[in-house]
């Protein structure tokens, strides 16, 4: 224990016998199982936290698959009607010479999720082979998947103002498509992901390896 | 820390005996497996729903956008094209579509498929929304399924007759499919009750073969005596009922339309796909109603002497005003031998014998033998005018009464031979020469003739041995007789008939002749004058018919075959008498009379005129009672001359002028023609391209 905190340089709570509550922060006692402050329960490991991980992870890249293979949004205007996906509407935006938006849009719909989808697995399998590395970069990056989740939903919010703003019968019509959801589903399940994810692990790996 | 070693081994305890892993699962997992199985199942349902895949090959896949376009049927979407690509070697353009699983059976070989376009066309415009939504794939097959098919041809066009619509379909044959064009209307009584399909040659390239569609209930009117014509454009026609311009809708003035009637009742149900033949126009239509093209005609030759100018192949041959048949061919052929051949023109008569009123069962010979019982009975053939302005002749088959008896022969070669009869030419020159004939056969030459055997008689008397040994009485007679006819009066006789005649003979001559039509005003005031000569002539008859009557009372009186028996009685004294010195001394009166008599007569003789004044004055009577019946219908018909003089200068002026008149009409009907073809040549270009009208290119 004393080496694990000189390695690290770090004491953790646990080390110190302590135990801090996830919600309000009192410190409790290792052995205390309920919060003296705000009743919430106290677990100083959340032991199930990489199953509902890996559980939330896979379901949110379940359900960003028919977020990229549906249309996003059905257009239907008097001359035609067209049904872009997320990577279509990319393209056309690109090819209409929307540069800016359309790497706004790449990036939160596809670099985003992606990039959380890997790093959130980056830190389930590090925590699981009790990495040592990085373990400050690690808990950055945590921070960085768990702010950025809720921005993800971007794409979302646009669909959503889009379809209820043009609304005008055969003139022009936007319609959320299928993948709108499963986008909106995938954003969802990854951000429980992220909250599942137990931080504290990262710092486990002296102990867990002893 | 102290705490540290006494909990050591409860953990390392209790890890080993961690729970198994099913039990430690959490919930959450649940999750990701129903969103798995959700996708899995949707991706599976939307496998299983996915449509049946076919290829639709087109020539041209103008508009046609993977993804986007369309197939409809009925104008519900029941499917998408998914690939647009090259067929091997570029030859056509395949069209790869997912079609809905509920109608993909429905699908056998009678689906096709076409793109809608915009079109324009006279009838109005069509798939105009395609112009903003971009073209879609329509698709048309009926409601039973038979054998799928995956793999179609698709249409350039649009068909017309969609697969289950009611109605019949009937093949049309022309020889010009120049005025048919496809969507072009089928019209009954006006309406549109159906319309052209795309025109195809005929697999022996003799003959255009349109599909029609007549929409029921409407297609009910067709039966096997059905005929239709083509009303595409418009027809002048100039014939014996004047001028008649005939335009049907203006959409088939443009693209060409056909028109149908059943006029007899009686044709038999026809099926789909029964062919019919486009008449040119619809009295040909009509016409040939009463004639199965098929049927077996009768071929029979009328040999004319005279001209058939204006006689064609395909003039009408009438019986009792009824076309019954029409000419076939006019050939000049050689009757007769050596001296006697003559140079006759025969025209072969094509004759129905359905139109005879015979059963359509009846053969030619049946029509021939028909003919041959008619001809023995009077039955002839002549040329009528048919029509008075163009001169064009008809055959016609009239009985005629009192006709000489005559027999079909077969004698002029490979056809029988109908006899013949007077033409009835209503020509401007012949009515000319009619009045001249009606002058020609006044009963002049009768008179004359009467006069030359009265002549005779009188010097068959005169030279008669008895006479000349007539007792003094008859040399009184003979003395009276001698003072008449050296009486003025009669002396003049000669001399005014002989000039009359002369006259009229001049004017016979001259008119025959000379240009009729211009001298006939001429001929006509000779004939005038000649009349009044006539007249003239005829005043002085009475009077003379009066003595000559007195005369014959006296000679009947005498009752010559007394008087003969008598003077034979008397012969042999008056034979005594030649022997005597008396007969030398034979009265020089009578000598003389009779030498007078006899210049008279030689004179008259001479004069080739008349040699009159008939034994029978009976018939002279009558002679100049005919005479005196035609002087006074003389006037009559040379009014009748004069005013047919001016008709006929009318009629010639009118005709020059019309001609030009005509010819005018004609130019302008070529403009409107042209203008009309213009328009025409507008719509198919629309119709080629619709774009154009749209694009403004
Ligand atoms: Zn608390």
């Amino acid at each position: 224990m004393g080496s694990a905190g000189t390695e690290g340089g770090l004491i953790t709570a646990r080390d110190a016998g302590l135990v801090a509550c996830q919600r309000c922060g009192q410190v409790h006692a290792q052995d205390a199982l309920y919060c003296k402050r705000c009743d919430g329960r106290l677990q100083s490991r959340d032991t199930e936290s990489l199953q509902r991980v890996w559980a939330w992870l896979f379901a949110g890249m379940i359900a960003y698959i028919p977020a990229n293979i549906y249309p996003m949004l059905l257009t239907s205007t008097l001359v035609e009607r067209s049904e872009s996906t997320i990577i279509g509407g990319v393209v056309e935006l690109v090819e209409y010479g929307s540069i800016g938006i359309a790497i706004i849009v790449f990036v939160a719909s596809v670099v985003i999720p992606i990039g959380k989808f890997l790093a959130i697995g980056y830190l389930a399998i590090s925590v699981q082979r009790g990495s040592q590395d990085n373990q400050h970069q690690r808990h950055k990056a945590y921070e960085v998947v768990e702010f950025i989740g809720r921005w993800s939903m971007i794409d979302v919010f646009v669909v959503a103002i889009l379809s209820a703003l043009v609304q005008l019968n055969t003139i022009a019509t936007i319609n959320p498509g299928i993948a709108a959801v499963s986008f909106a589903l995938s954003v969802i399940f990854t951000m429980l992901s992220a909250q599942s994810f137990d931080s504290r692990m990262i710092w486990d790996v002296n102990r867990t390896a002893e | 820390m102290t705490d540290t070693p006494a909990p050591r081994p409860a953990p390392l305890d209790v890890r080993p005996v961690k729970q198994p892993m099913w039990k430690r699962l959490s919930l959450v997992w649940l999750v990701p497996i129903a969103a798995l199985s959700i996708s899995l199942w949707a991706a599976w349902q939307n496998y299983q729903d996915r449509g049946t895949l076919i290829t639709i090959s087109f020539e041209n896949a103008s508009g046609i956008t993977a993804g986007e376009t369309v197939i409809k049927y009925r104008d519900v979407t029941v499917g998408e094209v998914e690939d647009v690509e090259f067929a091997d070697g570029l030859t056509d353009v395949l069209v790869h579509a997912r079609i809905d699983k509920t109608v993909a059976p429905y699908l056998d070989d009678d689906a096709v498929f076409w793109v809608v376009r915009p079109d324009v066309s006279v009838r109005g415009i069509t798939g105009l929304e395609t112009v903003l939504s971009g073209v879609y794939i329509e698709g048309n097959w009926d409601t039973d399924p038979d054998v799928a098919q995956y793999e179609f041809v698709g249409n350039e066009e649009a068909i017309l007759t969609r697969a289950g619509q009611r109605g019949t379909s009937v093949v049309l044959r022309t020889g010009d499919g120049g005025s048919i064009t496809a969507g072009a209307p089928v019209l009954h009584k006006g309406l549109q009750v159906g319309y052209l399909e795309q025109p195809e040659l005929s697999f022996d390239g003799n003959q255009v073969v349109v599909s029609a569609f007549i929409e029921s209930p409407y297609d009910r009117r067709i039966t096997s005596s059905t005929r239709f014509w083509d009303t595409s454009g418009f027809s002048v026609s100039f014939g014996a009922g004047g001028v008649s311009l005939d335009v049907s809708s203006i959409a088939s003035l443009i693209e060409g339309g056909i028109a149908f009637d059943t006029v007899v009742s009686g044709g038999q149900a026809i099926r789909d796909g029964q062919t019919f033949d486009i008449y040119p126009d619809e009295q040909s239509a009509r016409d040939s109603l009463f004639t199965d093209p098929n049927a077996a005609s009768l071929q029979v030759a009328v040999l004319f002497e005279q001209s058939v100018t204006g006689l064609t192949k395909g003039s009408e041959v009438r019986f009792q005003g009824i076309q019954i048949g029409e000419v076939d061919q006019l050939n000049a052929i050689v009757v007769g031998e050596g001296a006697s051949a003559q140079v006759r023109l025969q025209a072969v008569l094509d004759i129905q014998p359905s139109r005879l009123g015979m059963s359509p069962e009846s053969t030619p010979e049946d029509a021939l033998a028909l003919l041959s019982d008619f001809v023995a009975r009077g039955l002839r053939a002549r040329m009528v005018t048919g029509n008075i302005l163009s001169g064009t002749l008809v055959v016609e088959l009239v009985q005629i009464e009192d006709a000489l008896p005559a027999i079909v022969t077969q004698a002029s070669g490979q056809y029988p031979v109908i006899p013949t009869t007077d033409s009835q030419i209503s020509d401007v020159a012949a009515t000319a020469e009619g009045v001249l004939q009606r002058i020609n056969d006044l009963p002049v030459e009768e008179l004359m003739q009467g006069a030359i055997d009265m002549m005779d008689s009188i010097e068959r008397v005169a030279n008669d041995e008895s006479t000349r040994a007539a007792p003094a009485s008859l040399v009184a007679l003979l003395d009276e007789a001698r003072a008449l006819v050296a009486s003025d009066d009669v002396q003049a006789v000669p001399g005014d008939l002989r000039k009359v005649i002369n006259d009229i003979d001049a004017i016979v001559t001259s008119t025959a002749e000379a240009d009729i039509v211009a001298d006939l005003d001429a001929a006509i005031q000779t004939t005038a004058a000649a009349a009044a000569n006539i007249e003239l002539a005829t005043e002085n008859l009475p009077e003379l018919i009066t003595q000559i009557e007195a005369l014959t009372a006296k000679a009947n009186a005498l009752a010559i075959e007394d008087l003969v028996k008598t003077a034979t009685d008397t012969l042999a004294s008056i034979d005594r008498l030649v022997g005597s010195e008396d007969a030398a001394a034979l009265p020089a009166s009578l000598n003389g009379a009779l030498d007078e008599m006899r210049g008279f007569l030689e004179e008259v003789r001479e004069g080739g005129a008349i040699e009159n004044v008939n034994a029978a004055l009976a018939s002279a009577n009558e002679a100049a009672q005919a005479i005196e019946q035609s002087v006074s219908g003389l006037p009559a018909l040379s009014e009748r001359a004069n005013q047919l003089v001016a008709e006929t200068r009318a009629v010639v002026n009118s005709y020059s002028e019309r001609s030009r008149f005509s010819a005018e009409t004609l130019a302008t009907l070529r403009d409107i023609q042209t203008a009309a073809d213009a328009v025409s040549a507008l719509a198919r270009a629309i119709q080629r391209n619709p774009n154009s009208l749209l694009t403004g290119r």
